[in-house]
């Protein structure tokens, strides 16, 4: 892995993406087709990498950023993301990525945890900041993307900056276990865990973009993840710029006929999406599809949530194209198991492990299970992209690894041939669309809404997101539930959370079932909601 | 007062943005919070709000805020 793309020792992910290509001559070659949601077209070399993700270094180093200093991008997908991503990692700090419809208790735990201090944001953006910046004392400088001029002393105008800054800039050496990435995620308990990366991950990110995805040196490449989560910096960044991919990066949102269009018209090669979005593809008419060019397409990769095997005898049918599955966590940092190109698929299967990873199916005590038997699923630990640790959580960290061996919290099979198989979480975090939800997070804000008095949130199976979040609400007396409270319980997760975290269902319950000890039983509820069994109930209280 | 001015302050709670100035022509790519998820609490309120329901078919073939107008218009009359 890796044997060529270490030059001297020098890990940096922002110089492996950006300085390294230019030297390996792809300095004129497109490294970023950046289509806006107008689809207009806008063009950036690597050369022009090169010089933007400088320029951007040299502005914090300006501001007295440093090595270990914790940075984050709130952006939504623009161009000055990947420029402020890649110039931070060159100046060795920790970059954290937000998504960009996190609302102000979604920010807080995240900024707040890490100590950021700077944020590079929109103006759009800035009300959330504000509102919480009081409670952010770490926070030194917010940078506008789109702001002309400074609006503050520490409320600084990226271009105005960026204008003044030199595009030289030379990356120090950066060792194998520089801190690089940070993604925060959600447990079934506490508040969303900081995943530290290391510079090494490039390592398994080159390689599995190479092997995996298959990209090919003159390939062009269209990852649709938001930089906000693991799959937009692993593979909406490191892994196909340290090939020297072209990637495309579309300003809009999911629509069918601007997807397609982009497909046929920028003559994309590979295509990595999420499996909600391609079963929201199926709703499609067939006849939708015939009017498309897809020949450049060589296949399409998924990543996120299960993919079932309707959408891969869809596209194999419809498309003409072959889905392959992919899997991986935050704290894995890049794909571990997988389908791929030269690899038979078994439609619903996560694929078979990359080279070099080592996964097993243990049970609670340890002890391997047998093929087809389930379990947790684990991975050896010391694989390249592994995380460094949950930042300010060492124990988290620690009671994640037991006996050489990582428990990722999925729970899997192994067929005899090897194939892995996805059953589900051993905890009781939500995987929506893709996104991994905490009940928890959703509990603490549905209870700051005043007529609620205690609130349960589980994930229940949709056939369109995996899961769909799922609340359940008491309410203080005289309450009573009607559209209008609906409404604004939703509008509240949707602003102090996220979108992804707004509950599709809300129901109103006299009690929130809790056992004798106060916590609430998620497990009954879920039960209660699907008609199912709900198993023992000795611990519930009276 | 005009749908569209009625409008306007439902925008701007749901999207938690009292800056949002609604066109005819804006659409879900000129406001940020505006996505699939946020969009079921923007037809919640607008629902809500005109006393009106709105059919799936309806919601997916709305192109902008002015088709919407027009939709509130008609169901409102």
């Amino acid at each position: 892995m890796g044997n060529t793309l270490i030059v001297d020792g020098q890990y940096n992910i922002g110089h492996i993406c950006t300085r390294q290509q230019c030297e390996a001559g792809r300095a004129g070659r497109i490294a970023m087709r950046w289509v806006t949601p107008a689809m207009e077209r806008r063009d950036y070399t690597f050369a022009d990498l090169e010089a933007g993700s400088n320029r951007f270094a040299n502005v914090l180093a300006g501001l007295g950023l440093g090595r270990g200093d914790i940075f984050f991008t709130f952006l939504p997908r623009m161009p000055e993301q990947f420029l402020a991503f890649l110039g931070a990692l060159k100046l060795q700090l920790i970059c954290g990525t937000l998504f960009s419809n996190f609302g102000e208790e979604a920010l807080l735990d995240r900024v707040g945890d890490a100590g950021a201090r700077v944020i590079i944001t929109k103006k759009g953006f800035l009300k959330k900041l504000v509102a919480i910046r009081h409670r952010l004392p770490r926070l030194q400088y917010i940078l506008l993307v789109d702001a002309p001029e400074h609006l503050a002393a520490d409320i600084l105008s990226y271009p105005r900056l960026m204008a003044d800054a030199s595009a030289d800039f030379t990356v120090p050496p950066t060792a194998s276990e520089t801190p690089s990435v940070l993604h925060y995620t959600s447990g079934s308990t506490g508040k969303p865990k900081g995943v530290l990366h290391a510079h090494r991950s490039v390592l398994v990110q080159n390689a599995t973009a190479a092997d995996i995805l298959d990209l090919r040196p003159d390939d062009i490449f269209w990852c649709t993840a938001d930089q906000g989560w693991v799959t937009g910096t692993s593979y909406g960044i490191i892994g196909p710029w340290s090939l020297g991919v072209t990637q495309v990066h579309f300003g809009g949102g999911y629509s069918p006929e601007l997807w397609f269009r982009l497909l046929q018209e920028e003559r994309i090669n590979v295509w990595y999406s999420a499996p909600t979005a391609l079963r929201m593809l199926m709703r499609e008419p067939t006849e939708f599809y015939a009017t498309f060019d897809l020949s450049a397409l060589r296949h399409i990769c998924s990543v996120g949530e299960p993919l079932n095997p309707e959408v891969v005898h869809w596209a194999r049918r419809i498309l003409g194209k072959e889905v392959y599955d992919t899997w991986f966590q935050t704290e894995t940092g890049a794909i571990m198991i997988a389908n791929r190109p030269g690899l038979q698929v078994r439609p619903g299967s996560m694929g078979r492990p990359v080279a070099g990873i080592e996964p097993a199916i243990l049970a609670d005590d340890g002890t391997a299970m047998a093929a087809g038997e389930s379990g947790n699923l684990c991975l050896k630990e010391e694989w390249p992209s592994m995380f460094v640790t949950y930042l300010n959580n060492a124990s988290a960290y620690a009671s994640k690894f037991r006996d050489g061996w990582y428990y990722t919290g999925d729970t899997a099979w192994r067929d005899g041939d090897g194939y892995y198989w996805f059953q589900g979480r051993s905890d009781d975090v939500i995987n929506t669309a893709g996104h991994l939800i905490s009940p928890f997070e959703i509990e603490s804000a549905l209870i700051e809404v005043p007529e609620v008095a205690e609130a349960g949130v589980i994930g229940a199976p949709d056939d369109l997101l995996f899961e769909k979040v799922v609340a359940f609400v008491s309410l203080h007396r005289p309450y009573e539930f009607t559209p209008e409270l609906e409404l604004k319980i939703r509008l509240h997760v949707t602003n102090k959370l996220s979108s992804v975290a707004t509950p599709h269902q809300v129901v109103p319950l006299e009690t929130i079932p809790k056992n004798k000890s106060g916590k609430i039983m998620r497990r009954l509820l879920k039960a209660r909601y699907l008609g199912t069994d709900a198993g023992d109930l000795s611990t519930l209280e009276d | 007062m005009t749908i569209l001015e009625e409008l306007t302050p439902i925008f701007q709670e749901v999207f938690d943005d009292d800056g949002i100035v609604l066109t005819r022509q804006t659409t879900a790519d000129d406001i940020d919070a505006w996505d699939s998820l946020s969009h079921m609490n923007l037809i919640m309120a607008v629902e809500l709000k005109f006393k009106v329901r709105f059919a799936l078919g309806e919601l997916q073939s709305m192109k902008n805020v002015g088709e919407l107008a027009d939709l509130v218009e008609k169901k409102s009359k």
